[in-house]
């Protein structure tokens, strides 16, 4: 009875989470879908048209090259912020935590709005660039960075590692790319990756501060919902692309991780230990 | 060698004051030496998530024009406001609450199965977690829409299904449980390692049945854990705003549908509605997550002994 209800429950769930993919995944190839259950044929050319389809390379460019961006911003500042928190002044930590928490308490939608009201008022300017989506990127994505960094930090042990660089006369920048760097390889590359995630499929802030002039993954996708029935081919091809990209990172992710998932978040870093 | 030091005798021999001065510039540089890594990363987060958080909380009570109460006053007496509140929070429990009743039951399941079944379960839940926003909407829409796969499929084998509306607060809740039950799963996965397989045998030796096991036992070991995850899906969900505006957009500009997140959405994307009810929204938004996550953080400390 009991082992009834338990595969019930399990393929249940199983269904649940995976027929819409596959409901995506069969407009991407369907011809012409009245009213069965599946497609009345198959087709290749919505595929075939996507690859061609301007607007859509452009947006799914801008994307991938703003994801890339954000990382590379958030690792220049994230990196020596912890480390030297770690290594020369603990005072820094009260605050570098305290703002790894706004994004996990303030919704985006929150932040975005927080955002124009002072960009308008001090740097209006700003508004609509693509600049201003890289600054606020940054800072809503770099908690991931921070807390898998500062985990790696801890688990190379810096403190060490950092004595014995100075005792043979290295400088702070030679020991941070020579010897601290390389031992956090697999923290940088588990939270840079969900930097990447964040800002590739972002939705909030590039609508409220940039709109159709940054117009991203996720804006054009909205934009062909919006739009009448005849785009739901075209879009079920651009949510495959964005979802195996960010299928192939959450893939890295847990391959960095080698499956502790735990300490990625919130105050369960001290229950991956046990897990592990 | 000798001649140098001779020079900068001379300074020094009358220099009292110079050398307390260059004493400060060293403490200042030395103060600087101290946080200068860290300035650009505090720059940003004061700029980008600092101050915005300060000007909503001092714009909801009219600052830097005049102040008043009149904004909060105003938001909680229209029935805009507070049913914009209330929703919110009956979707974040609802949400929660699904989560917690199908996630849990299947932590438990997933933490018990052998390492290869476990692991293909683990991708699954991990690929359903990362997927959300725009294109969860759509997919959602393909299966359980008016056309959906699922209804079609249905409506074929002869059952009159019609699925929930699109934009309806039962079709947020489904589409949320997409992301929501992966990663309550995910959060409290670690947690199931702590009920040992001695105590269930144990009670089974003392002749417990499994309710009373679950009941006297299992239950009240895992109550932080399931309690922590709860409050992480509640915060997660009164805050999503993409998924919500693909689905509810439509419905929130006909007043049909009234979220937090889609008031001020929709205020700032069609100047709909008022600016000075979304700050207030926003500062309530951002009072119920930091008492969800103020709740967890009390949670996790009592839930923790069991680590130590």
């Amino acid at each position: 009875m009991s082992r009834l209800a338990r595969s019930l429950l399990l393929g249940g769930i199983v269904a649940y989470l995976a027929v819409p993919m596959i409901a995506v995944l069969l407009y991407s190839f369907s011809g012409r879908w009245t009213s069965n259950m599946l497609p009345d044929y198959y087709t290749l050319k919505h595929w075939q048209s996507a690859v061609t389809d301007e607007r859509l390379i452009m947006a799914l460019w801008r994307s991938i090259w703003m994801g890339t961006a954000v990382l590379i911003l958030d690792i220049l500042i994230v990196v020596p912020a912890v480390y030297w928190q770690r290594v020369r002044n603990p005072r820094i930590r009260t605050f570098t935590e305290l703002s790894a928490v706004i994004p996990f308490v303030l919704p985006f939608v929150v932040i975005a709005f927080g955002i124009l009201k002072v960009m308008s008022a001090s740097v209006p300017k700003i508004l609509g660039t693509p600049w201003i989506i890289l600054l606020g990127h940054a800072a809503i994505a770099f908690p991931f960075l921070y807390w898998a960094v500062d985990g790696a930090m801890s688990a190379a042990n810096v403190v060490r590692l950092n004595e014995a660089a100075q005792i043979c006369g290295a400088t702070p920048l030679q020991t941070l790319r020579y010897v601290v760097i390389p031992n956090i390889g697999a923290g940088l590359a588990a939270g840079g990756m969900l930097v990447f995630a964040t800002s590739f499929g972002e939705f909030a802030l590039v609508q409220i501060l940039a709109g159709a002039r940054f117009e991203n993954v996720s804006l054009y996708s909205l934009d062909l919902i919006a739009q009448t029935t005849s785009q739901a081919e075209k879009l079920a091809v651009l949510t495959i692309i964005t979802f195996v990209v960010l299928f192939i990172v959450s893939v890295g992710v847990v391959y960095a991780n080698r499956g502790q998932i735990g300490r990625l978040l919130p105050g369960s870093r001290a229950m991956s230990g046990e897990q592990g | 060698m000798g001649s140098s030091e001779g020079i900068s005798l001379a300074p020094r021999r009358t220099a009292a004051a110079p050398r307390s001065s260059a004493g400060i510039l060293e403490t200042v540089g030395g103060g600087l030496a101290n946080w200068l890594p860290a300035l650009p990363l505090l720059a940003l987060a004061a700029t980008m998530l600092v101050v915005p958080t300060i000007a909503l909380i001092l714009g909801s009570f009219g600052i830097p024009h005049s102040p008043t109460l009149d904004y909060w006053v105003d938001t909680f007496q229209s029935n805009g406001g507070r049913g914009a509140i209330l929703t919110s929070v009956r979707l974040g429990i609802a949400s929660a609450m699904i989560a917690l009743l199908l996630g849990g039951p299947l932590a438990w399941f997933v933490s018990r199965m052998v390492t290869a079944t476990r692991s293909v379960w683990l991708s699954l839940l991990n690929v359903a977690a990362n997927f959300g926003g725009i294109g969860l909407a759509f997919a959602y829409m393909a299966a359980l829409g008016t056309f959906g796969m699922v209804t079609l499929a249905l409506q074929d084998v002869g059952i009159p299904w019609i699925p929930p509306e699109i934009g309806s607060f039962t079709s947020l809740v489904m589409a949320y449980s997409y992301t929501n039950i992966p990663l309550f799963v995910l959060l409290t996965l670690p947690a199931m390692g702590i009920l040992r397989q001695e105590w269930l045998e144990a009670a089974e030796v003392c002749a417990a049945s499994r309710w009373q096991f679950w009941r006297f036992v299992g239950l009240p070991v895992l109550a932080p854990f399931l309690a922590a995850g709860f409050l992480l899906i509640f915060t997660w969900s009164i805050g999503l705003y993409g998924i919500a505006y693909a689905l509810g957009g439509t419905a929130s500009s006909t007043g049909q549908l009234r979220l937090i997140t889609l008031q001020i959405g929709l205020n700032l994307n069609t100047g709909v509605g008022s600016e000075e009810r979304s700050y207030v929204l926003a500062v309530v938004l951002l009072l119920l997550a930091t008492g969800a996550l103020l709740s967890y953080r009390a949670v996790m400390k009592r839930a923790l002994r069991w680590f130590t």
